[in-house]
């Protein structure tokens, strides 16, 4: 397997929301890293229209007062690189010229489509539908993969999904596909571990299950959120503190990552409100203290992982 | 070529709920001939699992979040049963091709100011309060390859503006807002972004046809700038 070299140790990241903006400006001890979703800092005008992306000149005078302080990370939605109908290298371009003015160490996209063909256009469905865990799906995203990292020279990561619905007779379990993709493509992981609650809670599985199965030496960087219950499911909408279950399940996996760049913590600026400055505050700190307590290793070693005991409780 | 229309169809089901309904009433008959045995399977499963309620729901609070963020008057006047019923037969007829949320929104005032027009909605105060946030709409409007800043947004009022927006601000229903022929005049702010009205009394036709008239008094629209 072709290994790039290790990501720096950035330590605890924050998603940017234009809400957060007087956090983000006031309490820069708190966090080590400001992720950024790009496409909220630009109009895309729509898939091969010209010019393509109309960028926020306002917006990204923010983000260059932040990056003059810490690194900036782009984490984006609009690429849809599970698309089969299209593949949008001007999105990979627009990337790219990001990437020379940011020089971020990682970057990340979702595994997973939201846009598909509608008659003689697209429609945008506006959440990140999955894909099969198949071979067809492997082989639609490698070359992809590929195209991306000859592009924008630092690792590429792709997040797992959240999905409320499973496909059948897929080829491969979900961490498996991971692995494999990993394998063939050389794309890295943002293991999403309220994406992971999410489904396991809602499909009724074992988080660690699926931990104990899924390479850790592919994971760069993790995310953590809070969700919701409404209408018997429970939603990722990043609404709020972590619940203690994602805790736990960060308590676990931070020591077994030896690759591992940072944590992020991803919360909607709506929910700011409610959270609070001392609240955000507190939950950043609390993944602070997890991550200097476990000291993530500077070099890659062989996964730790110990494929044993199944329950939360058991690895808690 | 079938992972394409696989997506095509999957896709529809989320966002078009009636296409959903043909798919689990007619089953295989309401899918393109042009997909796999197992993308049938995978198709059929996925219109009769609860998870597809989920998945729609995401897709529709995602959508909607776009109209609550930026057209918050306009919600507040419709209230939330008849926002509802606008919102529905808005997509309906336009299907999300964006993650973008200025341009839905101008299409869902245009949409309202047509029912309006048509006399299918009658909510008082509405037609002036749609046109006002649709100018703001489109001065944010990104303009590619324009630099220069975007003509000025005229709203003619037949309410007072100040008292409708004083109202507003306070979270009230407007009432017995007195009549007022004016127009507000919206220009943007290139250095800023921000947008700028003025308060023009009389009404615009008559100012255009009768510029050497006094001019209209101007004042600052106190109760403009504190709702926003």
């Amino acid at each position: 397997m072709n290994r790039p070299p290790p990501v720096p140790k950035l330590g605890i990241g924050l998603l940017y929301q234009e809400q957060l903006r007087p956090f983000i400006e006031r309490e820069r001890d708190c966090f080590d890293f400001l992720e950024l979703i790009p496409d909220v800092m630009w109009a895309d005008m729509g898939y091969e229209q010209s010019p393509r992306f109309v960028e926020n000149q306002e917006g990204i005078g923010f983000i260059r007062r932040v990056h003059a302080e810490m690194p900036v990370i782009l984490h984006s939605i609009g690429f849809s690189i599970g698309s089969a109908h299209r593949f949008d290298r001007e999105h990979i371009e627009q990337i790219a010229r990001w990437y020379d003015w940011l020089k971020f160490p990682w970057h990340s996209d979702h595994l997973a489509f939201m846009f598909a063909e509608h008659m003689d256009g697209e429609i945008n469905a506006g959440v990140t539908l999955p894909l099969p865990y198949d071979e067809e799906s492997l082989d639609l995203l490698a070359p992809r993969i590929a195209e991306m990292r000859a592009r924008v020279p630092v690792p590429f990561l792709l997040e797992n999904n959240v999905y409320f619905f499973k496909y059948a007779g897929q080829d491969f379990d979900e961490p498996t596909f991971l692995n494999r993709l990993c394998q063939m493509s050389g794309s890295r992981l943002l293991l999403d571990l309220h994406n992971l609650y999410t489904n396991c809670r809602n499909h009724s599985t074992d988080p660690y299950e699926f931990l104990d199965q899924l390479d850790l030496r592919n994971v760069l960087e993790i995310h953590v959120a809070g969700g919701l219950e409404m209408e018997g499911f429970y939603f990722d909408a990043h609404s709020g503190i972590s619940p203690p279950e994602v805790w736990q399940l960060l308590e676990w996996t931070l020591p077994r990552c030896p690759n591992l760049g940072g944590v992020t913590f991803e919360m909607l600026g709506s929910w700011f409100v409610d959270v609070g400055t001392e609240g955000l505050r507190a939950q950043l700190s609390r993944m602070k203290e997890a991550w200097l307590r476990h000291k993530p290793a500077p070099q890659a070693t062989p996964t730790t992982v110990v494929a044993t005991a199944t329950t939360a409780e058991a690895h808690a | 070529m079938s992972q394409r229309t696989f997506q095509a169809m999957l896709g529809r089901m989320v966002v078009d709920l009636e296409f959903r309904r043909c798919v689990r009433e007619q089953g295989d008959a309401a899918l393109d001939a042009d997909l796999t045995p197992l993308e049938r399977e995978r198709l059929l499963a996925a219109a009769a699992d609860r998870g597809m309620d989920a998945t729609r729901m995401v897709h529709k609070d995602f959508r909607l979040s776009k109209l609550y963020y930026m057209l918050p008057l306009t919600r507040f006047l419709l209230g939330s049963e008849r926002l509802s019923r606008e919102v529905s037969a808005f997509w309906s007829r336009n299907l999300p091709v964006s993650h973008y949320f200025i341009q839905e929104s101008i299409d869902f005032c245009e949409h309202l100011q047509r029912r309006l027009l048509s006399g299918g909605l009658r909510v008082k105060y509405l037609r002036e309060i749609v046109a006002y946030e649709r100018a703001e709409l489109e001065l944010k409007l990104p303009r590619p390859g324009n630099d220069a800043p975007p003509p000025p947004q005229l709203v003619h009022f037949r309410y007072d503006p100040t008292i409708l927006f004083t109202q507003l601000t306070q979270r009230r229903r407007p009432r017995a807002v007195p009549r007022l022929d004016c127009a507000l005049r919206a220009t943007l702010n290139p250095d800023d972004g921000q947008i700028q009205w003025q308060l023009h009394e009389g009404h615009p036709d008559a100012k255009a046809k009768a510029p050497s008239k006094a001019a209209p008094r101007t004042r600052k629209a106190k109760a403009l700038r504190a709702h926003r």
